[in-house]
């Protein structure tokens, strides 16, 4: 895989950076990838349902995310739910992306360490 | 909430079909998990966030869809470039057509007066009445916010200040009252408007300047409000400039000066004899602004009571009977005033024009889509078959015809960019300059894209609808009959047909009817050498002559200037030979018998002409004499009665076969007594109109009109006597102007370059009218031989010769060129006729047009010839395949 096949993803949509992230821990449906987001923002960040199944379409469409045929153990299935994990290029952008926010992180606390002294 | 989740439900069914597909349930499922969650948590802000988010996710879907139908319609053209190309230019004509006559015609007609606040308010009264009229239109103060008079087309002969020596310069420009530009609405650039409370009679004249003058003659100078011009030698100062483009009321004609009426008769011509004062002399326009919920209707039912009231009150004026209107209303504010009941005459003309051209166009459209959707049968099946939608399949094919629609709107736009180009440096020759905006503006690149889009969408689709109709099975399987749609006598690839012949065949007639027509009305032969002839106009009164002085230059003139070698006659007319006369020269006459009991009454074109002037055109007498210098030195103030002489319709029309030498005629105001007869001269607008000459009087002299007095002085041919007669002239008075010189052929050159173009744009239009139709032709024959492929494989196979299978497909297209000829010959002789009946402009040019034979059988053989060829074409190409393999391909 080339640097430039992920590169272009890179800034990504912030809508697409949580539906990927929270497909970092494994296998997840659409139901799960909501809640996830909504719990690990503090309620800050909803994705609306129609928003989320239209970022997973793109998604899936830009071959960042796939549809999983693998379930998890029986008593936590959920039948009626469709599973989704990241691809390969997937992976590599969102480690791209991390990347990218964690510069910026840093940038940002060394010129505010510069701002307070 | 149960509200909320009821219309999530209906927009989640609103998704396109794929998305709902494979998103559909997903979309439904989690919606039903959280919706009670948001209730809860956010209440009432939650669910419309929630309703909100699912509609524009409806919307982008489709967005993205129509983006990729786009793009796969951008691939299907390019992988089809002969389609796409042919399309291109089919509807790049036919919106380029469009657009040029929308910009120049439609625009024109409903385009605002510039810079007039009132403009949407302003009427105007169709004639010219006495100023004494308007002041009493003006009392109707609870119908008219106010009522300026005023007189257009006004020669100014200009010397600018501290320019001593220089020639004057002749400016055109306007007389108005001083509430003039109060009524229209017009605030000054700089300086200030002529105002009644400022400007009164006897005050020192003044005049306002247009922003065209003051930029190009006085190149824009700062301090121009304040200077004096000299107009017709006498002085007046600039006391405002008028705002950006305003050209005066009527701005057809431009008018660059706007002098108030209240000027010396020395400074304007015009305003000699107190004209202002008397109340019968007819001379200027009212320019009316209605109150406030005024219409035009009750506007013009007022004036016209008000009018005949003053009509009757006036012992001077002729008793009239009649209860016709006399006033009729023109919408003022407008480039072009037109009366009402015209202008839907003249809209209906471009619509129809409009509306006809891009039929057809979008019919080739409609055509070619039909004949590709027919090939890709297969394909449509296939992926019916794997889930695409019936809707989906539909909007992709519009996708195409919507891009080669659009595309074809760039082309037709750059095509309409073009040839306003080329009409913007086209000139009318008239005596006051004309000129007419041409540059195509944003209105026009936003009528394109409506006009593209709206025809993309409506020809495009009952083809896509067509290609998706019915039963698909049998398209996939392989080897199987394919199922046909049945010979329909009305199915829409006949109708199609037929309305494609149709419309071709109306346009190429009428545009037919008015080339032939025009092009022989409009030709014109002298008698002699053109060129061997000079016009020059001369205006001595604007140079600042009396008329006495005036009548005793024109008295010596002609026998000064036949002193110049090879020159060898000299005549003298208040217009240019052969010139076009509008309705407006035309004037009421009755014949009287011996006892002076009135016979016949005409009206007849109006021509003012000096002594010798037939003679000078190689122009000999039926009967009687010319007009010789005696009868130039008659008084026209109808103590007297005049001589004159009548063209041979003109001598008809009021005497029948007997003698009119010695008739006697009067109008109005003048009795006349015929003293000759001529042939019909053509003046190139009409093959037998009846025209009076009257000789040149003290009057004519006095006041020369716009364009001057024109002297027509013939040599010998290969003699150039122009410098002779320019030193001849100088001798007589070197400040005398000498302007318009050109030799007579120039003239008619140029006097006929409007019905030319006129020729050439009509011609320009029949011929895109054919390129149209032969591709449209071609489009629907291709069409119909694919769709029965197959069906003529079987009958060569089961033994059906060639010939037999290309008659069976000619004999059918030759039914319908025929259906489609014979209504396009209806349809054009119905067109024809309306368009008579509405416009007399029209009426030689048609008169001629529809009888000339070569046009009424070469065009519909010509149209039904190509149609032939390319039912032909295609059939050959049909029959010549092998039979198996044209079984075997599906």
């Amino acid at each position: 895989m080339t640097d430039t096949d992920y590169q272009r993803f890179i800034p990504l949509k912030a809508h697409w950076f949580h539906i990927m992230l929270s497909l970092a821990g494994g296998e997840q449906h659409g139901y799960g990838i909501m809640q996830e987001v909504l719990n690990r923002t503090t309620g800050k960040v909803r994705l609306w349902p129609a928003t989320l199944y239209g970022s997973i379409k793109r998604l899936i469409e830009a071959e960042l995310i796939e549809e999983s045929d693998e379930r998890p153990a029986p008593e936590l299935d959920d039948a009626r739910r469709r599973y989704y994990r990241l691809t390969k290029l997937g992976s590599c952008v969102l480690d791209a992306e991390c990347d990218r926010l964690q510069e910026l992180v840093r940038t940002i606390r060394v010129k505010q360490a510069m701002v307070t002294e | 909430m149960n509200f909320a989740w009821m219309l999530y439900r209906r927009l989640a069914e609103a998704f396109p079909h794929e998305f709902k597909l494979v998103y559909g349930r997903d979309v439904m499922q989690l919606g039903e998990d959280v919706v009670e969650d948001i209730a809860k948590r956010h209440g009432a802000a939650g669910l419309i966030r929630l309703i909100a988010d699912i509609a524009i996710r409806v919307l982008l879907e489709y967005l993205s869809e129509m983006r990729r139908d786009m793009r796969y319609a951008w691939r299907g053209l390019i992988k089809s470039p002969g389609f796409a190309l042919v399309g291109i230019i089919s509807m790049g004509l036919g919106m380029g057509l469009t657009t040029v006559v929308f910009n120049s015609k439609w625009q024109v007609i409903s385009r605002d007066l510039p810079a007039a606040a009132n403009a949407r308010r302003l009427v105007m009264p169709e004639k010219p009445v006495s100023y004494y009229y308007i002041e009493q239109y003006r009392d109707q103060k609870s119908l008219f916010t106010g009522v300026a008079a005023f007189q257009t087309g006004i020669p100014f002969n200009v010397t600018f200040q501290g320019d001593g020596n220089a020639r004057p310069e002749r400016v055109f420009g306007q007389l108005v009252s001083a509430d003039y530009f109060s009524v229209l609405g017009v605030q000054p650039q700089r300086g200030r408007m002529l105002s009644p409370g400022l400007d009164k009679p006897g005050d020192a004249p003044e005049v306002v300047i247009s922003d065209r003058f003051w930029r190009n003659r006085l190149n824009s100078s700062s301090d121009a409000v304040g200077q004096t011009l000299r107009l017709n030698g006498q002085p007046a100062t600039i006391v405002g400039i008028t705002p950006k483009n305003f050209n005066g009321a009527l701005s057809l004609n431009p008018s660059e000066l706007f002098v108030p009426v209240t000027a010396p008769a020395a400074l304007a011509p015009e305003l000699g004899n107190e004209v202002v004062h008397q109340r019968n002399a007819k001379e200027f326009l009212a320019m009316i602004c209605l109150a406030p919920g005024v219409t035009t209707e009750s506007a013009e039912a007022a004036l016209d009571a008000i009018t005949r009231h003053l009509d009757e009150q006036d012992p001077s004026a002729p008793v009239r009977a009649d209860q016709s209107r006399r006033v009729t209303l023109l919408s003022a504010g407008s480039m072009v005033p037109l009366p009402r009941k015209l202008k839907r005459v003249v809209v209906g003309f471009y619509v129809a024009l409009m509306g006809l051209i891009m039929i057809i166009a979008c019919m080739n459209l409609a055509n070619m889509l039909l004949a590709r959707g027919a090939n890709r049968r297969r394909e449509w099946a296939i992926r019916l078959a794997v889930g695409a939608s019936r809707f989906r399949l539909v909007r992709q094919m519009m996708s195409e015809g919507i891009l080669l629609s659009l595309l074809g709107g760039i082309a037709g736009f750059a095509l309409a960019y073009f040839i306003s180009m080329l009409g913007s440096q086209f000139m009318l020759p008239t005596a006051v300059p004309m000129e007419s905006d041409y540059t195509l503006d944003w209105s026009a690149a936003v009528f394109v894209f409506a006009l593209a889009v709206v025809s993309g969408i409506a020809f495009s689709l009952a083809p896509a609808l067509r290609a998706t109709k019915g039963d698909m099975t049998p398209a996939l399987k392989e080897g199987s009959v394919l199922q046909l749609p049945g010979y329909l006598r009305f199915g829409l690839r006949n109708l199609l047909m037929v309305a494609q012949v149709t419309g071709s065949l109306m346009l190429l007639l009428i545009t037919g009817f008015l080339v032939m027509g025009i092009s022989q009305v409009s030709s014109i032969q002298t008698k002699f050498d053109a060129h061997t002839m000079y016009l020059l106009s001369i205006d001595p009164v604007r140079d600042g002559y009396v008329p006495e002085k005036a009548q005793a230059l024109f008295e010596k003139l002609p026998e000064q200037l036949k002193t110049v070698g090879a020159v060898r006659s000299v005549a003298l007319a208040a217009q240019a030979p052969f010139a076009i006369k509008d309705e407006d020269g035309t004037i009421q006459l009755t014949a009287e018998d011996s006892r002076g009991a009135s016979r016949v009454q005409i009206s007849a074109v109006e021509e003012t002409v000096g002594a010798g002037y037939f003679a000078a055109l190689s122009e000999p007498m039926l009967a009687g004499r010319e007009f010789v210098e005696l009868d130039q030195r008659t008084s026209a103030d109808g103590s007297k009665t005049l001589p004159v002489v009548l063209n041979e319709s003109a001598a008809r029309g009021f005497f029948g076969n007997g003698n009119a030498i010695g008739g006697r005629l009067r109008d109005d105001q003048q009795s006349y007594q015929v003293v000759g007869v001529v042939h019909d001269l053509r003046n190139g607008i009409g093959i037998s109109q009846s025209v009076i000459y009257l000789p040149l009087t003290q009057r004519n002299f006095a006041r020369p009109p716009a364009d001057g007095m024109t002297i027509m002085v013939r040599s010998d041919a290969g003699t150039d006597v122009l410098s002779g007669i320019r030193r001849e002239i100088a001798f007589l008075d070197p400040n005398l102007t000498i302007f318009n010189v050109r030799t007579l052929s120039d003239h008619l050159e140029l006097s006929r370059s409007a019905e030319r173009f006129a020729v050439n744009t009509y011609g320009g239009i029949g011929v895109f009218g054919l390129v149209l139709a032969a591709i449209g032709l071609a489009g629907v024959t291709s069409y119909a031989v694919a769709q029965r492929r197959k069906e003529i494989g079987v009958r060569m196979a089961l033994g059906a010769r060639k010939g037999q299978v290309l008659g069976l497909v000619l004999r059918e297209g030759a039914a319908l060129v025929c259906a489609g000829t014979v209504l396009g010959l209806l349809g054009a002789f119905g067109a024809a006729k309306l368009l008579s009946a509405v416009t007399n402009i029209l009426v030689d040019a048609f008169k001629v047009g529809t009888a000339d034979p070569r046009l009424l059988v070469g065009a519909p053989l010509l149209l039904a010839t190509l149609a032939m060829l390319a039912c032909y074409l295609p059939a050959r190409r049909a029959a010549q395949i092998d039979p198996l393999t044209a079984i075997r391909e599906e």
